[in-house]
């Protein structure tokens, strides 16, 4: 029975045949086996489907309903589209780690109970840090390491929340809560923290430039969409969820403008993205939900695109920076449309995906009178047209001429993101086939002419903003420049606190020794000299001694224990 | 765009060379004026329909329009003003993060278009 495989072992096993494959083949089997994944998700069956006892627990391996179900049909498309984008790519440890990371996502989005979601939570953590270290510089190197404490740390303490939720309720069953006791803040807190909330985010910002350049196409589809998938199951209605998923659109857009990375920009962009998603969840209404798996599902999707166009251009320039890029549209013409489109997909123009799936969210927060909600949702809409629907096109492929006339990306990743590019306008022009996929039925008309209209109006609008403050010369331009962001809490500030203290603890300690070593020195001395191994006093110790004590203690010993 | 003028661009795909006239600063003026038309028409198109909404503020004329055009200007002028407290050197954190790094050339297949 192939459907009762589950997806995740396919990966695996993979995974261990592909070191030994001719790398001609290799290709081959890491595309095939997404296919093969994404039929078998196709065609399962609902319900529990596989059981295995572990330690007196019961795990649920493959939990398929329609929330799985989406998530895992959209994770195995994503790693088909990934690893065609990473054809080219002769490198044993990123096919392995690809392998395993998207099989770990898959494995994770079907997990019953929390100690299956455990395991594979970490599993999906020690596999992307090789999508990082890949990139083999010294940088990379410190990177991956920041990413990966940050990563574990979710995964030990969603740990500590699943024993102390065994000891309340008696059942590991990964299924909704509600927020009050300490075992369900720690698991919801460990999902923030792959989620990107607020002030835990810096990791993804981060990481993801760090990463090679097929790296980040691949990054950018699983992990935080696992923790999205997560918050949805567990934790879907939590009112306090709007809020940090509004202040999670709001604040990486200012970061967005300003920073020089066209790959972090779009790393800020995404952690605005994800923050309509937890909006959603925290709505939590059947519209809301919807909207939620939706918006993964196409944004998955765009943003993979993105990633892809401006992946070509590094592959090409061996830049993703704003101010070194620029012109390129003349020599690589087919990227730059396909980065249009997923530009236009993430800024939600009608015909394009983000249009069909983000008005389901809007709408909810509308509907359910979350006035203020919805108003900061409608500025991110815009705020996100206008860096990354305008600023990564605009300054990768236009702007000023950098007089660099790159070839056009390889023929692989130009099918990668044809076929990506060609979904994300599919899904907008006809939804229904995504609207099916949904946890709820979906009763939502996007193209009607107020919603058609006023979206335009607000984009186009937002378009003349950025064309009267780039003719004003007002829109700042891109620098070579890092941005302080809450990172610098840790990486700079962390560090100086502890090189204080460092430094006061070895000053304090030196001192002491000045002070007091000379008399503690003097009265050590005296000692070694008398009882020390040349002393007088050693000398005239017979070995017998030893034995006699030995003797003693042991008589004590076997007292006590006849004793008890 | 003025340096590379004399430059052989028939080498280039010929999509490219398709959008060739986006170099010229006059078919910049034209777009942009081509975007000003579109947006009054947007802006006068809310005097001619029916608006089915959920929010009363929806329904004050050109509310989407004003909102994005104002909200995106206010959020790029604070993003400038932020550079003048976060703003730092490239070099900032190295060695320990890729900012300043190069990319490995071994992992990069850097190729001029007629290479």
């Amino acid at each position: 029975m192939v459907e009762m495989i589950p997806p995740a072992f396919l990966f695996f096993a993979a995974a261990v045949i592909v070191p030994f494959l001719p790398m001609m083949l290799r290709p081959f089997l890491l595309i095939a086996v997404p296919i093969l994944s994404g039929l078998i998700v196709w065609s399962l069956p609902e319900g529990m489907l596989w059981q295995v006892g572990f330690f007196g627990f019961e795990l649920e391996l493959m939990r398929v309903d329609a929330l799985s179900r989406i998530f895992a049909l959209i994770f195995s498309l994503a790693a088909f589209l990934g690893n065609l984008y990473a054809w080219h790519v002769r490198d044993t440890v990123q096919q392995v780690a690809a392998l395993l990371y998207a099989g770990a996502a898959i494995g994770a989005v079907f997990a019953g109970d929390l100690i299956t979601l455990f395991f594979y939570w970490e599993g999906t953590a020690i596999a992307s840090v090789f999508l990082i270290w890949a990139r083999r510089t010294e940088g990379a190197y410190h990177t991956g390491l920041r990413y990966l404490i940050i990563q574990i740390a979710s995964g030990v303490i969603l740990l500590a929340g699943a024993v102390l939720w065994h000891a309340e309720t008696g059942s590991i069953t990964f299924e909704r809560m509600t927020l009050g006791s300490p075992a369900t803040y720690l698991i919801f807190f460990s999902f923030g923290m792959k989620c990107a909330f607020p002030l835990l985010h810096n990791w993804l910002q981060d990481a993801y430039p760090a990463a090679t350049v097929t790296g980040t196409v691949i990054l950018s589809a699983f992990t935080t969409k696992l923790a999205v998938y997560a918050l949805a199951r567990g934790f879907a209605g939590t009112e306090v969820l709007i809020y940090i998923g509004a202040l999670m659109t709001l604040f990486p857009i200012f970061y967005a403008v300003i920073e020089n990375d066209l790959r972090r920009v779009l790393a800020y962009s995404l952690n605005n993205q994800l923050g309509f998603m937890v909006v959603g969840i925290g709505i939590g209404t059947e519209l809301a939900l919807n909207g939620t798996a939706a918006h993964a599902f196409a944004h998955i999707l765009y943003k993979a695109l993105l990633f892809m166009s401006v992946g070509a251009v590094l592959f090409r320039t061996g830049t993703a920076k704003g101010s070194e890029l620029g012109g390129l549209y003349k020599t690589m013409p087919l990227t730059m449309i396909f980065c249009v489109v997923g530009a236009a997909s993430i800024s939600a123009f009608p015909l394009f995906s983000g249009f069909v799936t983000k008005s389901l969210i809007l709408s909810a927060s509308a509907k359910e009178h979350y006035n203020y909600i919805w108003a900061i949702l409608l500025f991110a809409s815009a705020g996100v047209f206008h860096h990354s629907g305008i600023k990564i096109p605009y300054f990768a492929f236009f702007a000023h001429d950098s007089g660099k006339r790159p070839k056009e990306a390889p023929v692989h990743m130009l099918l990668a993101m044809g076929i990506t590019a060609f979904l994300c306008v599919a899904i907008g022009v006809y939804p229904e086939p995504l609207y099916a996929l949904l946890p709820y039925e979906v009763k939502y008309e996007s193209y009607t002419t107020t919603h058609v209209i006023t979206q335009l109006q607000l984009l186009f609008f937002s378009a003349l903003a950025f064309t009267v403050l780039m003719r004003t010369g007002i829109y700042p331009p891109e620098l070579k420049s890092v941005n302080l962001d809450f990172d610098w809490s840790y990486r700079r500030a962390g560090r100086a606190v502890l090189g204080y203290f460092h430094a006061v603890a070895g000053l304090s300690g030196a001192y002491f020794t000045a002070l007091v070593g000379g008399w503690i020195g003097r009265v050590y001395d005296r000692f070694h000299h008398s009882t020390g191994p040349e002393g007088r006093l050693a000398q005239s110790w017979p070995t017998g001694a030893m034995v006699l004590w030995i003797a003693i203690l042991l008589g004590v010993t076997m007292a006590v224990n006849f004793l008890n | 765009m003025s340096g590379h003028r004399d430059e052989d661009t028939s080498k280039f795909p010929l999509l490219g060379r398709l959008f060739l006239w986006a170099d010229n600063p006059k078919s910049v003026n034209k777009m942009v004026y081509g975007l000003y038309t579109l947006c009054a028409a947007l802006f006068a198109a809310d005097f001619l329909y029916h608006k089915h909404v959920y929010l009363a503020v929806e329904e004050f004329p050109g509310f989407y329009a004003l909102y994005g055009f104002f909200m995106c200007a206010l959020l790029v002028i604070c993003a400038k003003g932020m550079r003048v407290f976060l703003k730092r050197d490239e070099d900032y954190y190295t060695p320990y993060d890729v900012e300043s790094e190069e990319y490995p050339e071994d992992q990069l297949e850097k190729v001029d278009h007629d290479g």
